[in-house]
């Protein structure tokens, strides 16, 4: 198995405060898989996300990819663990201000030992004639489809993205989902996409529901809808 | 209803107390400095001022070839509408320590003493000296001085009124309390001193007070000649050029100056610092500032809510900086002035100028750089704060880095450009800082190549100027004339040039004699910038008689200002009145009278200033080396530290993506480094060359030439302390990125 989550939990908090977000978590995601996790607000999934990437730890359980497990890991093992297997896509798209698009797709491609030829990858993306332009100058889509970029660019094994929809419109959401289906097509990277919105469920091959910090629903779709064609 | 928005501000201050506390504290430490100083030198400046009644300090002396007859006394006070004061003096030289002890008989009328501690003399072997020379000399009440063969007894110390920088002539560059001393004995015990040494000095009061330095000028000028129809002047020196009196006073009140420029320059610092802070808080609370504005708080008062932190931690300081500057500070600042100046006794007074100067001023300051940012900041719409959208540059282009370059290096570059602002005060602060650190470093090196470049330029040994021709064995002495003449700038003080006749065949003095014109020192050149060619016009010091010479060459002489010209030469243009015998030699002259000869010149004596610097400011120099290291770290961290806290949400991005934090501290904490070091590189010299122009400027008022010399070791000391000093805030910064939480980029700012 290329991913394996085994009898995760984590909570927040002290004494009576404390919350218990997930409780016991068993999971297992086939390479190349696109797996969406849905949930309500408050359900653990960003936090089930945010301990498969590695800047979180669980309290109990571990995490391993490729049968390598990331609660033997110290900081900066972790820190190589995200470095060579994964991609980071937030709903904030957390681009570096400071830096051109093009050099915001570089610091991606930095870490990596073969990265994709950032210019190819532009034009791909269809940033190649905005490279040049400052993260702030571009539209939310646009931004995203940088973020994508700088995780995509390393070529990782795993693509980890946290509502990435979650701040666009209709249409350039969907172009965004298009795009991370394509990704996931053309470079064979493990998906995992946190998101709230239900439709998007169709285009996964593995669905997974959480409520509570606990798994719900844990189902193959036999049956994907192209991105493109989803509604909602 | 009370705006809630106060609630914020203690919690604001708690929230950031580690910067919060180093900003106070640094505030503190130069306001208290400020006022104590300004306290101090304040009621010593006044102590001074009065005590030109209180004492009755002359308005001038002279002194005669001989004694004057009560006729002739009669005369001068007439003619000069003066009463003149006997103020005879004998100097003799110390034994068992090296030094000149001035003694006068009592004075009840003019130059009263001031009583500091033990008694006035009573008996014939007693003797009141100066508190200053006592102490370098560790001698106290009780203590013996041995002089000329007598045993003297020290009753008390003292201040003597005219002598509050003990300047043994009028032309020396310098005053020196170690080697040059003053001291008082009855009328018995005066007489009962040999007088082998005794001098005809008369000091005077006009009849109506001089209106002001003009008219003290005109009235000298005139006295000048009124004096010498009467009498042979050897010696003139009226109050307002008297060092001894006036330079204590003079540099009291620059210094003044020099510390509010120096409060100012780093209030103004440290106020860009506080804007930078309050801005890069706005940046981050743009959303909640949108909000209370889209709510209908108004921008005055969130510019009176983001202004009160710097304020009240300001004024706070100001109150503890005031307190502590009044209590303790005051003390030590009074002994900066105590350990150099003879003063007499001063009470510390309340002072609303340095109240004003230390509070007032720092908090306008303050106020207008913070309000001009914060202001500059408010002036987005509600929107734009929700949006965060608060760049004024953000519709035009990037500008372009070669793709050529690394990233990491663009990286870099885009941080520095990115954060300008912080660095340009950063590399202000530097120079500040380094300014202040060089000043500290280059005084005892500067000192040193003095001392040195005097005793390697000396002309001889011994210089012996006679009263009068006199014959002696010694095969080292050479004859020689001298003269003095005075300088005629407009700009600039008259000071003494020594104007030497030199033997053809001289063995110490290598100048050539045929063709016209004269040599100068190269102290002469250098402190007026002349070539060769130049004419230079001298006059007589008590006369108006006016000499041209064309300069024709330099003669390596660095600490005098003086002209060497043909013996010869020498003869023909000036009278036998007014040039006098010499003796150049390297061996002591044993076989004339002492009372033949009229002074001797000797290494102490050309460097008794740097000495004196040495001990007025030696112990100063570690506080300002100290200081500038210290204005250094703050500046350079508080600055380097914000870059960090605004870049915190890509510092995080970054380690998500799997960048190791000796990565992130390489493009973060290097970019700063990289500023650091080059603008410490770059200040240094820069901080040199501004030095050489200031002191070029404070020694135009000095009598004599000290040249600024600043040996390339201490520029590499000052660029390593800088270096050292950063190497220390860059660990801090690697700590502060090291902590830079993973979930910071996680966190919703829409």
């Amino acid at each position: 198995m290329f991913l394996e989550i085994k009898r995760v939990t984590k909570s927040f908090g002290e004494g009576e405060s404390r919350q218990e977000v997930l409780k016991g978590i068993d999971l297992e995601v086939e390479k190349g898989e696109i797996c969406v996790l849905l949930g309500p607000s408050g359900s653990g999934k960003s936090t089930l996300l945010n301990i498969i990437g590695g800047i979180d730890t669980p309290d109990e359980g571990y995490i391993s990819i490729n049968g390598e497990k990331t609660a033997d890991m110290n900081e900066k093992a972790l820190t190589r663990y995200r470095r060579k297997h994964l991609g980071y896509i937030f709903q904030q798209y957390n681009l570096i201000p400071n830096l051109n698009i093009k050099e915001n797709v570089e610091v991606g491609a930095y870490l990596s030992d073969s990265p994709l030829d950032v210019d190819g990858l532009l034009k791909t993306l269809g940033l190649y004639e905005h490279r040049h332009k400052l993260p702030n100058q571009l539209s939310g889509g646009q931004q995203q489809r940088t973020a994508i970029g700088r995780a995509i660019v390393k070529n990782p094994d795993i693509l980890l993205c946290d509502e990435p929809t979650g701040a666009l419109d209709y249409k350039t959401s969907k172009e965004i989902l298009k795009l991370i289906a394509e990704v996931n097509e053309k470079y064979g990277s493990t998906v995992i996409m946190v998101t709230h919105n239900d439709a998007i469920k169709l285009m996964a091959d593995r669905v997974v529901k959480l409520r509570d910090g606990v798994i719900r629903h844990n189902t193959l779709n036999e049956q994907k809808t192209a991105a493109a064609d989803l509604e909602w | 209803m009370r705006d809630p928005m106060i609630k914020r501000i203690p919690r604001e201050i708690k929230s950031d107390i580690g910067k919060q506390l180093v900003i106070f504290l640094f505030f503190v430490l130069i306001i208290s400095s400020a006022s104590g100083y300004f306290v101090s030198g304040d009621s010593l400046i006044k102590s001074y001022n009065e005590s030109f009644e209180k004492y009755n300090i002359e308005d001038g002396n002279f002194e005669l070839y001989e004694k004057a007859d009560k006729t002739t006394l009669e005369d001068i006070e007439k003619d000069g509408k003066i009463s003149v004061y006997e103020n005879f003096y004998k100097q003799e030289e110390t034994s068992g320590f090296d030094s000149n002890l001035r003694i006068y008989g009592e004075r009840r009328e003019i130059d009263r003493v001031c009583l500091l501690s033990g008694d006035m003399p009573s008996k014939d072997n007693e003797i009141a000296i100066d508190r200053l020379y006592a102490n370098n000399h560790k001698l106290e009440k009780g203590s013996k001085i041995k002089l000329n063969g007598r045993e003297l007894t020290v009753s008390g110390l003292a201040a003597l009124s005219d002598y509050s920088a003990l300047y043994e002539n009028a032309s020396d560059l310098m005053f020196d309390n170690d080697k040059f001393g003053v001291g008082v004995m009855t009328d018995e015990g005066f007489d009962s001193i040999s007088d082998a040494h005794l001098h005809y000095s008369y000091s005077w009061k006009y009849d109506s007070k001089p209106k002001d330095k003009e008219d003290a000028k005109d009235k000298a000028e005139q006295l000048v000649k009124d004096i010498s129809k009467h009498a042979v002047l050897t010696n003139y020196i009226p109050e307002y050029v008297n060092e001894a009196i006036i330079f204590a006073g003079d540099d009291m009140a620059d210094d003044m100056v020099g510390m509010q420029a120096f409060l100012y320059i780093t209030i103004g610092i440290l106020a860009f610092i506080t804007a930078i802070t309050t801005d890069n808080t706005m940046i981050e609370e743009a959303g909640v500032i949108g909000t209370l504005r889209a709510s209908g708080y108004t921008r005055g008062e969130l510019l009176r809510h983001y202004l009160a932190v710097p304020l009240i931690t300001l004024t706070a300081a100001a109150i503890a900086g005031n307190i502590i500057g009044y209590t303790v500070m005051e003390k030590y600042m009074a002994l900066a002035y105590l350990n150099s100046y003879s003063l007499t006794t001063y009470v510390v007074r309340f002072n609303l100028k340095a109240l004003i100067y230390t509070t007032a001023v720092p908090f306008l300051i303050m106020l207008v750089i913070n309000m001009v940012t914060i202001a500059g900041k408010l002036s987005f719409s509600p929107l734009q704060f929700l949006r965060r959208d608060l760049s004024r540059r953000k519709k035009k282009k990037a500008f372009r880095l070669n793709t050529r370059i690394p990233i990491m290096t663009r990286f870099r570059l885009r941080i520095i450009f990115q954060n300008l602002p912080n660095y340009i005060t950063i590399i202000a602060g530097s120079f500040l800082a380094n300014f202040i650190l060089m000043f500290g470093l280059i005084f005892q090196p500067m000192l040193e190549n003095f001392q040195d470049s005097v005793s390697d330029n000396m002309l001889c040994s011994y210089i012996y100027v006679m009263k009068a021709p006199a014959e002696t064995e010694n095969e080292s002495a050479e004859k020689g004339y001298l003269t003095d003449l005075e300088t005629t700038y407009e700009q600039y003080k008259h000071e003494q040039v020594s104007i030497y006749g030199i033997q053809k065949d001289s063995k110490y003095v290598n100048i050539g004699h045929e063709g016209d014109g004269v040599y100068i020192s190269t102290a002469y050149r250098n402190k007026y910038d002349l070539k060769k060619g130049d004419k230079i016009t001298l006059k007589e010091k008590y006369a108006d008689k006016e000499y041209t010479f064309t300069v024709r060459d330099f003669y390596d002489y660095p600490s005098t200002i003086a002209v060497f010209m043909d013996y010869d030469q020498l003869e023909d243009t000036f009278d036998e009145d007014s040039r006098s015998p010499i003796y150049l030699s390297n061996k002591k002259i044993t076989d004339i009278d002492d009372m033949m000869i009229a002074t001797t010149i000797s290494k102490d004596d050309l460097t008794k200033t740097s000495r004196q610097l040495m001990r007025s400011m030696g112990s100063i120099m570690t506080v300002f080396l100290v200081f500038g290291i210290i204005m250094f770290v703050i500046v350079v961290y508080l600055l380097a530290k914000i870059i960090i806290e605004r870049n915190a949400r890509s510092i995080s991005m970054t380690k998500i993506l799997g960048y190791t934090n000796g990565e992130i501290s390489g493009l973060y904490v290097h970019s700063t480094s990289l500023v650091t070091v080059l603008s410490i590189i770059c200040t240094i010299p820069l901080a040199d060359k501004i030095l050489a122009s200031v002191f070029k400027v404070i020694f135009m008022s000095y009598s004599g030439y000290f040249p600024y010399y600043v040996p390339p070791m201490i520029l590499m000391k000052a660029m390593l302390i800088g270096v050292v000093s950063y190497f220390a805030v860059s660990l801090l910064l690697n700590a502060k990125v090291k902590h830079v939480d993973l979930a910071e980029a996680l966190k919703n700012v829409e």
